[in-house]
Formats: structure tokens, C-alpha cells, sequence
């Protein structure tokens, strides 16, 4: 069976997971991003604070690249050293995979838009807005000062910046990496969600 | 990429046929390296003399930091390699592959200028006497100028393993070791070279060992292979490479550091028979120290997968039996070593002095040898668990932290004694230290319990 696919990346406070959540009423697809955690967690046998602790955070282990010089002699990825971000982001990716092989999904960052680069029926998006209105947005969703929400803002771009960097061989946030990018801040929610499902109708051929 | 394990076989499988899978081929890298040091050794102090011994022992950390460079770029570049084949991405892993192959180039070729370019005033400073130089120089030109066939071969032994042939890389390694010891001992014993025989019979070891590489990642039907337009460095590359290998690289240059010291005070205060007694040591007590560390690597992910599980019970059975194994391998060094100190002194030379002071350093040495097996598993435990604080830490306890200071202090009372006695009194803080951490984290996964 053949799936489609929608990956939405997005800069923090941009409405990224309110338009992920907009597609999802309209195309009837659900939508994939902390629920990832569970499922690899299940999946692996690992608990799930583990994955909860790399989500979307980390790039490589600074101190566990130290043991990468011990010779590693089997290629499993199972060797070494095990918890490391590595491991978990190669058994989130074999989850999103599996995932999008079985049914059409919207996958909310975690690099699905890398990890399912071969998929046939794929649309990847990135969320844009300008920072007040980003900070605004998050200072109401998280009910903390504007001040503070900018802190995070700030913390939360460096993060997925350096998360996606390495994690995939494309650049955050950057026009080339997808298939399209959208400034909400121009367009607002309702409007950027009827385009982009507009777009995956006709990319998808649904009618 | 062929995933053999699973992780429902980490969790469920018995513990010691688990241990032994994964360990026996670590085990077995680590210690062909450590066997052809050995014969090495043996070779040149048979063949040459009791003074390239200590010419010899001189060069040990110039080599180790031309292996710290090395893991610079091998390891950032194999961890972003398995990365991205692992996403099936071979595009991106061709071009790190070739930046590799290009990185290695450049590194190999600065470090070898750099050195052929300061040589004298770089062994004299490692401790070199001016008896003792014109060996270690003799051998360190020519490893110098192979360098560069050095680094790019670990560099793409590494990525060997990346890519899903541990064995081949294995091996190389093997090959260039049975290689190494055969044509040494033609260059030393049947053409009479010296020791530049020893040195030249490692760079032509690794040329051919680079050779056979080459031939693999040239193989177009490979999903991985050289592409020339993969040579063009690419900053994210670079920079991620550079970046993941900083840490390994800074473990490895202090390592170096300190053998540096050492090597001086034992130059100080004993001479160049003392920084030969201390070649042919290490040596020895490497190769057990290499065997624990292959058990090491076969524990981490036993320990690492059941503790990330939860199965608290699994991991102290890991923890338990790779303890035993280590202490049981070191032990049978120590009895070895102290039973016949003089024997293995004379293996590697026939020098009255040096027998004397090598076998009467080694019992000294030796004193704690069987409780290192406790810092070091116990180290490996909190790196396979993830908690690289007191990892990094216990691991820097022996070799840096407590042996810098006492080395510093105790020969100018003892003497070169004081060299072996700061090596004895490292090993018991040490020991002491991972102890207290092993009760410390006991108590607190009771606690959690």
C-alpha cells in the first residue's frame, strides 16, 4: 500500500503543531511527534525516559565520543556504547519508517523529513514566523513572561539547529532542505494549513 | 549494514555466552597490536641492543600522539559515517569517506613535517640521552615518514567497521601485525638493519594492509566507495568530524603527556637503562591492560541495553562476570610477572643492567596489578550506563590524575624507585576511588529499587 506522508519541521512558537493538527482534521492522517517516544520505547525494550531526555535535543555525546576510539570491532549498532544518542535516534528513525510504511501520517520534526528521503509519496514542510511572534506564542502556551519565553525560543532553536544538523545531512531551517517553507507571521495558521493541504490534495492526488 | 543482535538478545540471552560474543573479537584487536609491541621489543632489544630499547621507549608517545591525531578525525568521521549509512544515506557517506581520506592526508603530512622538523629537540625533551638518540631517531625518521600510510590506514580501518565490515578490518589489522613481526625480524636478524629494519617493516606493513583498503573502498559495485568528487572537504563534515574526535584525541594527547614525564624523570634520575627498563614494563603490563580493555568493550553493551531496560539485575550480573574475567586476566599477570621478573626481562635483552632494573621495577609496578581490574571495569561501567562524568574521571584517576603528582614528588626522594613507586601508589588510589564510586552508585540503585 502506498502512504503519504507529511513532515512538518518547525521553528519553536512558529504554530507548527497547530497546523500539524489542522492537516490532521482535514486528511483524516494522524500525527506523529512525542507519541514517537512510546512507540520506541515499546518497540525497544527501552524506558522511556531515555528517549524523553534526547528528544529533539541532543547532537552527539560529547563525552561518548570518547569511547568511539576504543576499536569497535562488530558492526552491530547494538555494540559499544550503547545509550547513546545514536542508538536512539537509529530506533526512532526504524519506528517513523515503519510507521509510514503502514499508514499516511503527519510527522511533526525528529528529522522525518531526512529519515523518510526515499519515501515515494513524501511532502516535507518547515513553519516560519518572526520572533515577537514566536516569543508571544509561547509566553501564552507556556503561561511564562516574554522574557523567559524568549530564553526559550532562543535555547529551543539552538537545539533543534544542532539536533538536525547532525543528525541529518541537510541544514535546519534552510529552503533547500524541503519542499516548501511557510511564514505563518504572513499568512497565519488557518490560511498556511489550507495551502499546505491544498498542495498535498493535488500532490497526493486525493480529491 | 547486517544488525546480527537484536536487543530482545541483549535482554534475554544467558549472560556468559553473550559476554563472550561480543568480547572475543575486541579482545582479540586489542591485544595482535599489543602482541606485535612485544615481539617489537623483543626483536630490537635482541637484535640491536640494550640502547634502542631505550631509544625505543623514548618514542612510545610521539607514536601514541600520532594515534591521538589520528583518532582526531577516525573517530568524528566513523561516528557520522555509521550515522548516515544507518538512514541508507550513501551519498553523504561517500563524501565523508573521501573527506576522510583527504583529512587524513593533510593531518598525516603536518604531523610528519613537524616532527622531522624539531626531531632532535623533540626526543631530547621526551628523554632522550645522547647515547640513546641516534636509535630513537633512526626509528622515528622512517615512522615519521610513513605517517602518513599510518594514519590514513586506521582512518579507514575505522571506516571499515562503519560500513558493515568488521572483519575485514580485523583483518588488516591481524595481517599487518603477522606481517610486521615477520618482516622485522628479516630486516633485524637476517639483513641486519637495526632498527631502522623495525621501523621499516611497520610503514611497509601498513602500506600493503592501505593497499588492500584502497583496492575494497575503490570497488565501484560497493555502495561505499572513493568518488573524486567526494575530496572537496565540506565544512559540516570537517567541523562535526573534528568536533565528536576533540574529546578522544584530549584523552589520548594527556595519556601521552604523561608517559612524556615519566620517560623525563626516569632520564633524571636513572638514565637511559631506566627509560628502557620502563619500555620493556609496559610492554608487558600493556598486554594484559589490552586483553581487560577487549572485555570492556564486549561488556558495554550488555550493560548498556539491560540498564536503559531496567533490568538492574542483568546488568550486575554483565558487570559481575566481566569483573571476574578482568581480575582473574590481571592476576595471572601479576603471578607471571612475579614469578619470573627476571625471565621475561631477559627476553628482551641480554643487558645485565637493564635485566636488573626492569625485572626489579616490574615487581614493584606489579604490586596492585589485580586491583586495576576494578577501576577499570568500574569506569567502563558508568560509561556503558551513560554517566560520563564519573567515567572520564576514574578513567584520567590512574594514568593522570594521581600519577602526575607523585611522579612530581616521589622520585626526587627514591630515586627511580620513586617512578615505580608513584606507578604502585597510582594504582592503589585509584582503586580506592572506583571503589568508592562502585558502593556510591550500589546504594543508590538499591534506593531506587
Amino acid at each position: 500500500m502506498s502512504t503519504n506522508i507529511i513532515t512538518i519541521g518547525r521553528e519553536p512558537g512558529s504554530g507548527g503543531r497547530l497546523i500539524a493538527a489542522r492537516l490532521s482534521e482535514k486528511l483524516g492522517y494522524k500525527v506523529y511527534d512525542k507519541n514517537l517516544l512510546n512507540i520506541a520505547s515499546r518497540e525497544s525494550g527501552l524506558n522511556r525516559e531515555f528517549f524523553e531526555k534526547f528528544d529533539e535535543k541532543a547532537s552527539f555525546s560529547i563525552f561518548g565520543s570518547w569511547f568511539g576510539m576504543q576499536d569497535n570491532v562488530t558492526d552491530d549498532m547494538y555494540s559499544g556504547y550503547y545509550l547513546s544518542n545514536e542508538t536512539f535516534f537509529r530506533i526512532q528513525s526504524d519506528v517513523i519508517r515503519k510507521i509510514a510504511e503502514q499508514e499516511s501520517a503527519i510527522f511533526l520534526g525528529r528529522c522525518a523529513d531526512y529519515v523518510l528521503n526515499d519515501h515515494p509519496g513524501l511532502m516535507s514542510v518547515f513553519v516560519t514566523a518572526y520572533l515577537p511572534d514566536r516569543i508571544k506564542r509561547m509566553s501564552e502556551y507556556m503561561d511564562i513572561n516574554e522574557n523567559k519565553a524568549r530564553e526559550w525560543v532562543a535555547r529551543s532553536d539552538k537545539k533543534r539547529r544542532s539536533y538536525y544538523n547532525y543528525f541529518s545531512n541537510k541544514e535546519w531551517g534552510h529552503a533547500s532542505s524541503y519542499n516548501l517553507c511557510i511564514n505563518t507571521s504572513e499568512f497565519g495558521i488557518e490560511k498556511s494549513a489550507e495551502l499546505i493541504y491544498q498542495l498535498a490534495v493535488d500532490r497526493f492526488g486525493l480529491k | 549494514m547486517s544488525n546480527n543482535s537484536s536487543p530482545v538478545e541483549l535482554g534475554t540471552k544467558n549472560i556468559w555466552p553473550l559476554l563472550i560474543q561480543y568480547a572475543v573479537p575486541s579482545v582479540i584487536a586489542m591485544t595482535s597490536t599489543s602482541l606485535y609491541n612485544i615481539t617489537g621489543s623483543i626483536f630490537i632489544g635482541k637484535g640491536v641492543g640494550a640502547l634502542a630499547i631505550a631509544g625505543l621507549a623514548v618514542t612510545f608517545p610521539l607514536m601514541n600522539l600520532g594515534a591521538a591525531f589520528g583518532s582526531l578525525v577516525g573517530v568524528g568521521a566513523s561516528t557520522l559515517m555509521s550515522l548516515r549509512l544507518g538512514q541508507k544515506d550513501y551519498d553523504s557517506a561517500n563524501s565523508i569517506l573521501g573527506n576522510v581520506f583527504v583529512l587524513n592526508l593533510i593531518i598525516g603530512i603536518a604531523y610528519t613535517v613537524a616532527i622531522l622538523l624539531f626531531m632532535n629537540p623533540i626526543l631530547h625533551f621526551f628523554g632522550a640521552s645522547d647515547a640513546s638518540l641516534p636509535y630513537a631517531r633512526d626509528y622515528m625518521v622512517i615512522i615519521s615518514l610513513g605517517n602518513i600510510f599510518t594514519h590514513m590506514f586506521l582512518g579507514l580501518n575505522a571506516l571499515l567497521r562503519a560500513t558493515g565490515k568488521p572483519k575485514i578490518s580485523m583483518l588488516t589489522t591481524i595481517c599487518s601485525v603477522i606481517i610486521n613481526i615477520g618482516l622485522t625480524a628479516l630486516f633485524i636478524f637476517v639483513f641486519k638493519w637495526g632498527i631502522k629494519g623495525a621501523a621499516l617493516a611497520t610503514v611497509i606493513s601498513q602500506i600493503l594492509m592501505l593497499i588492500w583498503q584502497i583496492a575494497i573502498f575503490s570497488d565501484k559495485r560497493e555502495f561505499i566507495h572513493l568518488k573524486r568528487d567526494t575530496f572537496r572537504l565540506k565544512k559540516k563534515i570537517v567541523e562535526t568530524s573534528l568536533v565528536i574526535g576533540l574529546s578522544p584525541f584530549l584523552m589520548n594527547a594527556a595519556a601521552s603527556l604523561v608517559v612524556i614525564f615519566v620517560n623525563r624523570q626516569l632520564a633524571v634520575n636513572g638514565g637511559d637503562m631506566a627509560i628502557g627498563a620502563y619500555g620493556i614494563i609496559n610492554r608487558f603490563v600493556m598486554l594484559f591492560a589490552m586483553i581487560v580493555m577487549g572485555l570492556n568493550q564486549g561488556m558495554q553493551p550488555i550493560v548498556g541495553y539491560n540498564y536503559g531496560a531496567g533490568n538492574i539485575g542483568r546488568v550486575k550480573s554483565a558487570f559481575g562476570r566481566t569483573l571476574l574475567l578482568a581480575f582473574c586476566v590481571l592476576a595471572l599477570g601479576y603471578i607471571i610477572g612475579k614469578a619470573f621478573p627476571r625471565q621475561i626481562a631477559e627476553l628482551f635483552t641480554n643487558d645485565e643492567e637493564l635485566i636488573g632494573l626492569a625485572s626489579s621495577g616490574l615487581l614493584i609496578v606489579l604490586t596492585f596489578f589485580p586491583l586495576i581490574s576494578i577501576q577499570m571495569v568500574v569506569s567502563n561501567l558508568f560509561q556503558s550506563i551513560g554517566k560520563s562524568g564519573p567515567a572520564i574521571f576514574l578513567s584520567l584517576t590512574r594514568q593522570v590524575l594521581f600519577l602526575l603528582p607523585l611522579m612530581i614528588i616521589l622520585p626526587n626522594i627514591y630515586g627511580v624507585n620513586g617512578v615505580w613507586f608513584s606507578m604502585r601508589t597510582a594504582d592503589l588510589l585509584s582503586f580506592s576511588v572506583a571503589l568508592t564510586f562502585l558502593i556510591i552508585q550500589f546504594r543508590k540503585s538499591k534506593k531506587y529499587n
